[in-house]
């Protein structure tokens, strides 16, 4: 019995480790302070069916110059709220998309997009929603964003870091799923930004998410960025998503499997041809 | 208009508003040019996160290997692509927006089997 009781004790220690619960509250950590009634009760919209964002991968298309501008192409440009200091720093990277050096961190096949950036790419999204939490799921990429709605609340600040998705917490208000996401990683040297026009944003953004399911063939996801850094009023950005026909399948998107543009030191775009190596003329 | 048409321009119309799956910077193709390729097909690689396809172009004699880069095999087959819709050996007419530096390499706008005449992507 003595021996029994002392490998039950040595099991709990075990467990507790492995999950790093040692020494932490016990109620908070394992469950984060959620009661399981909330996770398991409600009745949640249906959101089912593959889906496709509406227009190009532009974020903020109302203010987007010229009219139709294409995120990437040379003078191209949105017009948020930016303090003066990111004004700036999105005018230098304009200036870089002009001399063909500023590359999409996408582009390593091996970091996520980001949020809200995930809310504005090409290819195909998934949105499964549980009592839970909703899953944003993007085909390209592949990105995830998980949006918690089991009554869970941020972490503190000081135990938040800064993650390419943040993290996000909501509650439904009817048919729409309200969240906010805090903890989003600040870009140093463009390593994760908003758009290909060179938007970026700082660690201090906080976005405000309200999505809802218009009709059965359109959802829509209106952002609200504010941001004590990076600019000087909310910004405010709506993304649609048109749903595809039926049956529609979203795929395996394996950035790494074949990729024939890595990126020079200075920042320039390079194609590989079949043998591996650059056809461009110039690799610097 | 039949309902085929009305069906087929708005298939059009969707295809043309579908943002484009490039995960990289377009920078190194110039947009407002268009080669026509005349050559057959070497290769095509139909892997994320695009797919390629090799041509080879004989230009009296000499011949050039061009790269051509196309969208993701994942948004190809839902407008209609398939990994085998070129094959090896097809002759073809191609047309690209080349590499701006003149390299053999650009982005897939449309292409001709020249023994079939059918079409693929652009073909105005």
């Amino acid at each position: 019995m003595r021996t029994a009781l002392l490998a039950a004790a040595a099991c709990v220690v075990a467990i507790g480790i492995v999950t790093g619960q040692a020494g932490a509250p016990a109620a908070r950590n394992v469950r984060g302070g959620v009661e399981e009634s909330k996770s398991t009760s409600a009745a949640v919209p249906d959101w089912s069916g593959v889906w496709q964002m509406v227009g190009p991968t532009v974020f903020d298309r109302a203010t987007v110059q010229p009219q139709n501008g294409r995120a990437g192409d040379p003078g191209v440009r949105e017009f948020p709220p930016y303090t003066d200091e990111y004004e700036a720093i999105y005018r230098k990277n304009i200036e870089r998309i002009k001399a063909g050096t500023f590359p999409d961190p996408i582009s390593v096949c091996g970091v996520p997009h980001g949020f809200p950036r995930i809310m504005n790419v090409p290819d195909v999204y998934e949105f499964a929603v549980t009592p839970a939490a909703t899953y944003v799921l993007a085909e390209n990429g592949p990105g995830i964003l998980r949006i918690y709605t089991d009554g869970r609340k941020h972490p503190p600040a000081e135990e938040l870091w800064g993650t390419y998705t943040g993290a996000s917490v909501g509650h439904w208000e009817g048919d729409t799923l309200v969240f906010e996401t805090r903890g989003l990683k600040e870009s140093r040297d463009n390593d994760v930004i908003v758009d290909r026009t060179g938007l970026v944003l700082s660690d201090a953004a906080k976005v405000a998410t309200r999505m809802r399911k218009v009709n059965d063939m359109m959802m829509e996801a209106a952002i609200t960025v504010e941001d004590s850094k990076a600019l000087k009023a909310p910004w405010k950005v709506t993304k649609q998503y048109r749903k595809l026909p039926a049956g529609t399948w979203a795929w395996d998107y394996g950035c790494a499997e074949n990729n024939r543009n890595p990126i020079s030191n200075s920042g320039k775009t390079l194609t590989l041809g079949p043998d591996g190596k650059p056809i461009d003329k110039n690799t610097n | 208009m039949t309902f085929t048409r009305v069906l087929a321009a708005a298939a059009l119309l969707a295809a043309m508003s579908a943002p484009l799956a490039a995960h990289h910077s377009a920078a190194m193709f110039d947009d407002d040019k268009v080669v026509e390729l005349n050559g057959t097909i070497k290769e095509v690689q139909w892997t994320n996160p695009h797919v390629w396809i090799q041509v080879v172009v004989d230009t009296e004699g000499q011949k050039t290997e061009w790269s051509i880069e196309g969208g993701s095999p994942n948004s190809l087959s839902r407008n209609g692509w398939k990994a085998t819709t070129f094959k090896s050996g097809d002759p073809v007419v191609m047309r690209v927006n080349p590499m701006k530096d003149g390299t053999p390499g650009g982005s897939f706008i449309g292409a001709k089997w020249k023994e079939t005449g059918k079409t693929i992507g652009r073909w105005d």
